[in-house]
């Protein structure tokens, strides 16, 4: 039978090399990819998703079992996705970020779907609006939806990974999504 | 007039709401085509966001966690290194002999025999007062306050 994450990172915490690897075995396409969805930056996702990891063999000790291991380790991980983008809000208004992904052709990141050409078109349109809309979420607002859409996270659990209360996530939840419904109904 | 329960429609739609909330939500969405309409239009955007936003450029997994090993053990060997016992000593040696060399130097200051320093040399000089030696010697003569006194009667005894 498979070892728990709770399990395992106990074994972290006495630095059991073998439990580690299987934590980040287990978390590190999902850890890669919630990065990225929230820095739209492969390189930077790929840092500090790894140092996410780095930071949980440092403080595994301190997980003391209240939550989830995911909901602890994602909090970790939006963490530092958030503190990065605060610190780099300032220099990216004045330089053009080559590496940013949102530069890339949607079309390039997702299978192609089997519709009308007719309306292909404009729904291939409408998705990339869609997300250019999600990245210009407010930071909270963003981490909350992606959570919910990419993770499945339920409200109480988004709540603990952005410390906050399940009332604010709803509200946060509400606000990005009536943002995001306008920009589907301006087409 | 009707409370629209507009931040319960996601946790409702995900069947997170307590019984007695979910109830709520369900006998409003009942009455109200508005929010009824906006819970179906939720629905068909959640899973929009989740196809818009993609998946992210493919990754090398044995590349990222040998990256990760090397960070790691980076990490660790800088943590590490303050804590060795040779350069620990070597640190506590050195700021010894520091704190030493200051303590001595500044007693050399306070007790040597040389009062003179080179800028009160040099204003000696310019004021001629190192070549009347002889009355430099006696200034200390003004701290007496019965020289003092008689300064007076010293002048004049030398005018008559």
């Amino acid at each position: 039978m498979e070892p728990s994450d709770e399990a395992l990172c106990a074994r972290v915490a006495k630095r059991d090399e073998a439990a580690f690897d299987l934590l980040v075995a287990r978390y590190q396409e999902r850890a890669y990819r919630l990065a990225w969805s929230i820095l739209r930056n492969a390189e930077d996702a790929r840092d500090l998703s790894q140092d996410a990891f780095i930071r949980l063999y440092e403080a595994a000790g301190s997980f003391g079992g209240r939550s989830k291991f995911s909901t602890w380790f994602y909090r970790i991980l939006v963490n530092l996705c958030l503190d990065h983008k605060r610190k780099h809000r300032w220099w990216k208004l004045w330089t053009r970020d080559e590496g940013d992904d949102r530069n890339d052709p949607l079309l390039e990141r997702q299978p192609a779907p089997v519709v009308d050409p007719v309306d292909k078109l404009s729904r291939e349109r409408t998705m990339k609006e869609l997300a250019a809309a999600v990245d210009q979420l407010a930071p909270r607002q963003r981490a909350a939806v992606l959570l919910r859409v990419q993770e499945d996270m339920a409200t109480y659990e988004i709540a603990k990974v952005l410390k906050c209360s399940e009332a604010t996530v709803r509200v946060h939840l509400h606000r990005a999504l009536t943002t995001l419904k306008k920009t589907v109904e301006k087409r | 007039m009707l409370k629209h329960p507009d931040t319960d429609l996601v946790p409702y739609l995900r069947g997170e709401l307590p019984p007695a909330d979910r109830e709520r939500v369900a006998r409003h969405l009942e009455e109200c085509p508005d929010c009824r309409q906006d819970t179906e239009q939720l629905r068909d955007l959640l899973g929009h966001v989740a196809r818009a936003i993609g998946q992210p450029p493919a990754v090398n997994w044995a590349r990222y966690r040998a990256e990760l090993r090397e960070k790691l053990e980076a990490r660790r060997g800088r943590r590490a290194w303050w804590w060795r016992p040779a350069p620990l000593a070597l640190s506590v040696a050195v700021a010894s002999v520091l704190l030493f060399l200051a303590v001595w130097s500044g007693r050399e200051t306070l007790t040597g025999a040389d009062p003179f320093t080179l800028e009160e040399a040099s204003i000696g000089r310019q004021l001629g007062l190192l070549q009347e030696y002889q009355v430099v010697e006696r200034l200390d003569l003004l701290e007496d306050l019965d020289v003092i006194r008689n300064l007076d009667g010293l002048a004049s005894g030398r005018q008559g």
